[in-house]
């Protein structure tokens, strides 16, 4: 059932990337038109898709699966961009990529769970403690609206959102349990954090109102609206099978949500992929609409679908009619975020927050895994190659360094180990 | 006087800030949406874009290349992959006019692309 489902999603992303009907890179969307359309060959295009993705499968997509042992979406869908831009023009290009992309898709599978069983075979077996890296995002991603509403709107206001939510948070553990009829509800005490958080968000947003002279972006790019609308399809199915995986527990659709479902918090996971969504809608929107090229995808609500409907076939179902509908309204989301540009900006905002946040909270979460996996080395490991990492102008992306350097330390332990200078 | 207009999707306060350090006089800097931006440049009223975003091409130069065309365009830094200062050169010599580079490279890139602007004019 997964090496089915992980063949089938490889395949029609490959497909759809050949196309340039969906690719998953944000970056990579922009470029697609242009080959297209004549202007950027075939071996222009498969070099920057390659340039573009894959230090993200090798440095972000594998790392954190690793430290999980769910998928992170990531690894997949990257991947099947580079597949399907590489892949020539026409109908061969389109067998090409899907054969290529299946197999991709349940190599994935495969090679990470053999090297999970391969470390576990390790004299020094570090799946356990590596487990660790995300402790601390599994609470303290319920502070990232009050981030995006300190980029937003300046610190103060963001001391005022981080205050409120951490107050909602202590309210849902004192009070948060709600007897009715003889069926208890329990309030999360981070979900309510979170959703408190982005309501303040939300309110400050919603009192901007638009300046200036706004473009019409739906009639500016209309032939590329309709091209999204003609693929609906093919994306509704691809939305469907991610609701689907996702429900399943086999993937997810960042790192917050991946270190969530990992504890077995699907609700908050849920929730973290709600308000993430949010923050996709006019990233996504905007580069689908100027290119005529969607995501794989969409807006990522498909993951929030999975998370909290547990039933992979209707999770596949509405999961489906998610993206469908988002398609249909492209033009409408178009248009309220030209009449609330506060809520457009709070997306990009909410993308800050989130990608500040998994920095400090991943870098602390893979010194505590490092150091419990090899007391002492671990610290002294992963802040110096944190730092060394910031010499060496960020190869590897931040959030990044702390599970990598972790994962890191777990195979120099192994080493030192097997020399005789570290003993379990 | 050259005249800049940053889009993209983050830091953009920052980007602009750093470009009014680094040109002083010679430079005018506003912050638009990246549409705005880009249309800017496309109808002469913004000699150069600057972008950024998390993958440096995608919320820091869609709009600029959906606009401009790729050819007037470049990603100078992307996740894990620094700006290099040769590529950079290259590309102001090209007579790339929109620049896009990932939030966490601004410090690296964003000298570099001014100090070519700069001299070019």
């Amino acid at each position: 059932m997964n090496i089915m489902l992980m063949a089938v999603i490889g395949a029609l992303a490959s497909i759809m990337a050949n196309k340039g009907i969906a690719v998953f890179n944000d970056g990579l969307r922009p470029i697609m038109p242009e080959h297209i359309e004549g202007r950027l060959s075939r071996s222009e295009l498969a070099a920057t898709a390659f340039a573009m993705s894959f230090g993200l499968v090798i440095g972000f997509g594998i790392p954190f699966s690793l430290t999980a042992s769910i998928i992170l979406i990531h690894c997949i869908l990257l991947g099947t961009d580079i597949i399907g831009a590489s892949s020539p023009d026409g109908n061969k290009g389109m067998i090409i990529s899907g054969i290529v992309g299946a197999l991709y898709g349940v190599g994935i599978l495969l090679g990470l769970e053999s090297i999970v069983k391969a470390f576990e075979l390790l004299p020094v077996n570090f799946m356990g403690s590596l487990g660790q890296v995300g402790a601390p995002i599994v609470i303290a991603f319920a502070a990232f609206p009050a981030l995006a509403t300190g980029y937003q709107y300046g610190a103060k206001k963001g001391v005022i959102n981080l205050t409120i939510s951490v107050i909602a948070r202590q309210i849902a553990v004192a009070f948060g349990t709600i007897s009715m009829a003889g069926a208890t509800i329990k309030l999360n005490p981070e979900g309510s954090a979170l959703l408190v958080g982005m309501a303040i968000l939300l309110f400050y947003a919603m009192q901007e109102k638009a300046e200036g002279e706004t473009v019409d972006l739906v009639s500016v790019f209309a032939e590329r609206v309709k091209r999204i609308k003609k693929n609906m399809p093919y994306l509704m199915v691809m939305g469907g099978l991610v609701a689907a995986a996702t429900a399943a527990g086999l993937m997810a659709g960042d790192p917050i949500s991946l270190n969530l479902m990992k504890e077995g918090q699907l609700m908050d996971a849920g929730f973290a992929a709600l308000a993430r969504g949010i923050g996709f809608i006019p990233l996504v929107a905007s580069t689908a609409i100027a290119t005529g090229v969607y995501g794989p995808v969409g807006m990522t609500f498909v993951f929030a679908i999975g998370l909290f409907v547990h039933n992979p076939l209707l999770a596949g179902i509405l999961g489906a009619a998610m993206i469908g509908v988002e398609v249909l309204l492209l033009g409408q989301i178009a248009r309220f975020l030209d009449k609330f540009p506060g809520i457009r900006k709070s997306g990009d905002n909410i993308r800050m927050a989130m990608s500040q946040l998994l920095e400090v909270a991943l870098l602390v979460g893979g010194m505590n895994a490092a150091n419990a996996i090899a007391p002492g080395i671990g610290f002294f490991m992963v802040v110096g190659l944190y730092v060394l990492n910031e010499i060496a102008g960020k190869p590897v992306v931040r959030m990044a360094v702390g599970p990598i350097a972790a994962i890191l330390v777990g195979v120099l332990a192994n080493i030192l180990a097997v020399v005789g200078l570290f003993t379990v | 006087m050259i005249r800049f207009a940053v889009g993209g999707a983050i830091r953009k306060d920052d980007i602009a800030k750093m470009i009014q350090e680094i040109g002083g006089e010679k430079v005018e800097v506003k912050v638009m949406t990246d549409m705005q931006a880009a249309l800017a440049v496309q109808s002469k009223q913004a000699d150069y874009y600057i972008g950024a975003c998390h993958t440096g091409g995608g919320g820091a130069l869609s709009m600029a290349i959906a606009l401009l065309t790729v050819a007037k365009c470049a990603t100078v830094s992307m996740p894990g992959r620094p700006p290099k200062e040769n590529e950079i050169i290259q590309a102001v010599a090209d007579g790339k006019v929109a620049f896009g580079f990932t939030g966490d490279h601004m410090e690296a890139a964003l000298p570099v692309i001014l100090r070519e602007i700069l001299q070019k004019s």
